[in-house]
């Protein structure tokens, strides 16, 4: 079982990377996590899922958006975040089922689209793929965030 | 927008966050640090906006079903912040058209669609 604390860097635990230092179209290398029933039990508790609603061919399944809470750690890992970063944006395609009745091991890796100002502010956008260790692709997102300065 | 097929309800606290916090695995003060959080300019702490659009998924789930798990697609905007003590009404329609609200303050607006 893979916490995402396990492998997302944290805010304030190292320099924070500064907007100008990263580079549209730079790769986001891979990462490896498992999801287990428990951790999906705990996200389910978190956004007070209705359980019934996640099952198919009669076995039980994670929300497809218990992906969120890697997300980050697919950016952080390459390029450890400031304080004070905040969403603006987010487009998800989930593919397939991720199993909550067993420990699936995930792979992600993602790729910096592109940096922009706007307003006088600084965006990125950035991409993640996830795909099960055999294989199978699970989910791909895209992610827009405000960077303080 | 079309009459609201699906609808959900959820109060945010502080240990709301804090429990979304725990397995979101972040640090970030913005969420936590209501001190921080005025200077910076809002009501107070920031829920984080990947829980608000977990309850978009949660009514695309219902909705989509199996078409939700396999093949399933949403698309958000947040608008505004939720902070501690807010309701959020989160909706989405017939048409895949899917908002969150707290109040008459839109938080959310996007589109949360199962496979064609």
């Amino acid at each position: 079982m893979t916490r995402p604390s396990d492998v997302k860097p944290r805010e304030g635990e190292q320099p924070g990377t500064p907007s100008s230092a990263i580079d549209a179209g730079s790769l986001l290398p891979e990462m490896r996590f498992t999801i287990s029933p428990e951790i999906v039990e705990e996200y389910l508790a978190s956004i007070d899922a209705d359980r019934s609603l996640y099952s198919l061919d009669g076995r039980a399944i994670a929300p497809p958006n218990v992906l969120f809470v890697y997300q980050l750690a697919v950016l952080y890992r390459k390029y450890p975040p400031i304080q004070g970063i905040i969403l603006t944006e987010q487009t998800w395609d989930f593919h397939a089922p991720i199993w909550a009745d067993e420990t699936t091991e995930i792979v992600a890796d993602g790729k910096i689209v592109e940096r922009f100002e706007k307003r006088g502010k600084q965006f990125m956008r950035w991409s993640a793929d996830f795909r099960s260790s055999n294989g199978t692709k699970l989910a791909t997102s895209t992610n827009t965030m405000y960077l303080p300065e | 927008m079309q009459a609201t097929e699906h609808h959900l309800q959820r109060n945010v606290s502080q240990e709301t966050i804090d429990r979304y916090g725990r397995i979101n695995g972040d640090n970030d003060i913005i969420h936590y640090d209501q001190d921080y959080a005025l200077k910076r300019g809002f009501r107070g702490t920031l829920a984080h906006g990947l829980m608000v659009m977990g309850y978009a998924c949660e009514l695309a789930a219902q909705a989509h079903g199996e078409r939700w798990f396999r093949g399933g697609s949403i698309h958000v905007k947040w608008v505004d912040p939720v902070c501690p003590g807010d309701v959020v009404a989160v909706d989405l329609d017939g048409e895949g058209n899917v908002r969150a609200a707290v109040g008459e303050e839109l938080v959310l607006v996007g589109t949360a669609r199962g496979r064609a």
